[in-house]
């Protein structure tokens, strides 16, 4: 049974006329405050007429409370707001649902069951979980095990930093990390969890564009993308920027000399998302420094600078793996270096050159020794060879 | 022979703490960068050995530091303010490495306990001990904790200035490093020099005016 206390329902009744008295304001004084919740659709907004009130609640078996409260401009703003609520909840008939609401055991079965709704779109995404160690957990019926929308969330699904995600639950996951990793801080900042987490993927290095003054992501300004065009412009001949070009399109986004710069961070990510859910326990994590601190290592053979777009998805656009040993890119890439793993040849024949040249200075001198001692002698054996002609 | 304390004891415990260090910097810092081309240890050991020998390098330099800042030997480090005399003598100091030496001709640099470099010496050890190895130890620093010398590593221009910077300096004593070695052969005695610096602390030169026989490495 559905409950909705009197209090609240008051308060939102005042709030929607409130709301209805401001839609008889100008059109144009409305466009400037619209709510997101305003672009969804009608079908949407009539689910919200009940699910917007966020003392919806259902009372379930064994007396626990179930809220069915959903925000409507978080879903308005999520990746899943142009879909639809419908998309996931195919399952509901509008003409029956308010007297004859879903039947729900659990929140938690609930979700559970909801994980193959994902799957309809997220296929992949489902089939790499499969092994998972999260789902090996549901699977022996672990009551904590992650499902999909414990690392996602249900309605305000947004994109989300790997990390941040993970640390939900993996609290402890810095001081695990400094009691073996140097410099676990930085690692934790640049390499998304599932790069060592799920071992049998493939990585990249994903260069997002940082705005230091702002402490913050670089996104493109909503209605007005220009990133990926910006990016084409430069690289005339298509086959992804190199480092030449990459400076290029540094320059231009920094054109503004009274702004402050923006810079690329380096990240190691994976190649694909659905990658990532195929998170395995710590024992099968990747410990080995060298898998990306080496020459040629797998993660720096992709490369892409990328933005996020006025709703939060990364917009990539792809660099040549070269521009992250060239000496070019020691300004564009000035907050990314992987030692090792992006280091410059010239730098490497320099180290040989400097090497001959200390071994040839013993040698060389040596070498001069004999010459000159040869020469001395020489000179010493006809001077005393004159010297014998000139005695009578 | 004459016998002349030019390497006082915390001078000779300095160098010997940083040779060894110096090497051993050399080989984790060459295995950190080159994995693949040598395997002398893991990545990681290489790091740790790295950072820690690192920092017992940085408390060494502050003896050699604090030594000569509070000793008057600090003179051996004092610059021949003409560039004119200077370089003559750098040029005497060249000609007798590149010829003299080989003939037995006295060295042009008399050693003294407060001047025991020779022009081209006194050059290059100031470059090195105040500017290459401090540069070194703090390009050193913010490379051991990016993260939280942030600041420090964005005002340098990134950390891939900064890590180009401590590469460079690394480049340049992979080559000192053998220079070094050799120059401390060529005194009147191949060992001559060592002994000096490893033990005695005492260089032996030619009695003969003039003639110092002996120059440090």
């Amino acid at each position: 049974m559905n409950t909705l206390t009197i209090a609240t329902l008051h308060q939102n009744l005042v709030k929607a006329a409130f709301a209805a008295l401001l839609m008889l304001l100008p059109a144009r004084l409305m466009a400037a405050d619209a709510a997101p919740a305003d672009k969804l659709s009608d079908g949407d907004k009539q689910c919200l007429g009940c699910h917007g009130f966020d003392g919806l609640k259902k009372e379930l078996p064994g007396g626990k409370v179930l809220s069915l409260h959903v925000q409507g401009d978080g879903f308005a703003k999520s990746v899943h707001g142009a879909i639809g609520c419908a998309s996931c909840h195919a399952d509901v008939d509008l003409k029956t649902h308010s007297h004859k609401p879903k039947t729900i055991v659990s929140g938690r079965e609930y979700s559970v069951a909801m994980t193959k709704v994902c799957g309809g779109c997220h296929a992949e995404a489902l089939k790499q979980n499969e092994t998972s160690v999260h789902a090996t957990l549901l699977a022996s019926g672990n009551p904590s095990a992650p499902i999909c929308t414990d690392c996602h969330g249900s309605h305000t699904v947004t994109p989300k930093t790997a990390y941040d995600t993970c640390v939900g639950c993996h609290l402890a996951a810095m001081d695990a990390h400094q009691k073996w990793l140097p410099n676990a801080g930085l690692h934790l900042e640049v390499v998304s969890c599932a790069a060592c987490h799920a071992p049998a993927a493939q990585r990249m290095v994903d260069l997002r564009l940082y705005d230091g003054a702002a402490k913050k992501w670089v996104a493109e300004k909503e209605g007005k993308p220009e990133f990926e065009k910006m990016a084409r412009a430069v690289d005339t001949d298509g086959n992804g920027l190199d480092a030449l070009e990459l400076r290029k399109l540094i320059g231009q986004i920094n054109r503004d000399e009274a702004a402050q710069p923006k810079n690329l961070r380096g990240r190691i990510e994976l190649r694909t998302g659905g990658e990532a859910h195929q998170l395995s326990g710590k024992s099968k994590a990747i410990k080995d420094c060298a898998i990306c601190h080496r020459q040629g290592a797998e993660p720096f053979q992709n490369v892409a600078i990328s933005i996020f777009s006025a709703d939060g998805k990364p917009l990539r656009y792809k660099a040549q793996k070269e521009v992250l040993g060239s000496v070019l890119s020691v300004d564009s890439l000035r907050e990314f270096y992987a030692v090792g793993g992006t280091r410059n040849v010239l730098l490497y024949i320099l180290l040989v050159l400097a090497v001959l040249a200390g071994l040839a200075v013993p040698i060389g001198h040596q070498v001069l020794k004999i010459i000159v001692k040869g020469e001395l002698e020489r000179a010493a054996r006809q001077d005393k060879a004159a010297k014998g002609r000139d005695q009578p | 022979m004459q016998r002349i304390y030019v390497h006082p004891l915390p001078v000779r415990l300095w160098h010997w703490i940083n040779a060894v260090g110096f090497v051993a910097m050399m080989l984790t810092g060459t295995q950190i960068r080159y994995v693949g081309l040598i395997d002398l240890m893991s990545f990681r050991t290489a790091v740790t050995v790295h950072n820690w020998i690192g920092f017992v390098l940085i408390g060494n330099y502050f003896i050699w530091l604090l030594f000569y800042l509070f000793t008057d030997k600090i003179r051996v480090y004092h610059p021949e303010l003409s560039p004119t005399k200077h370089f003559k003598a750098s040029f005497r100091q060249l000609q007798y490495y590149g010829y003299g030496i080989f003939k037995g001709s006295p060295n042009p640099h008399q050693v003294s306990a407060y001047d025991k470099f020779n022009p081209m010496q006194s050059m290059m050890y100031q470059v090195v001990m105040f500017l290459l190895v401090p540069l070194l130890a703090v390009t050193g620093v913010l490379l051991w904790d990016v993260q939280g010398f942030y600041g420090a590593v964005d005002f340098f221009g990134g950390v891939r200035v900064v890590d180009t910077v401590h590469v460079l300096i690394y480049i340049f004593f992979a080559f000192f490093i053998f220079f070094h070695v050799y120059m401390g052969s060529l005194g009147h005695t191949p060992t001559a020099h060592y002994k000096a610096m490893f033990v005695t602390g005492y260089e032996e030169i030619e009695e003969e005016p003039g003639h110092g026989g002996a120059t440090k490495r």
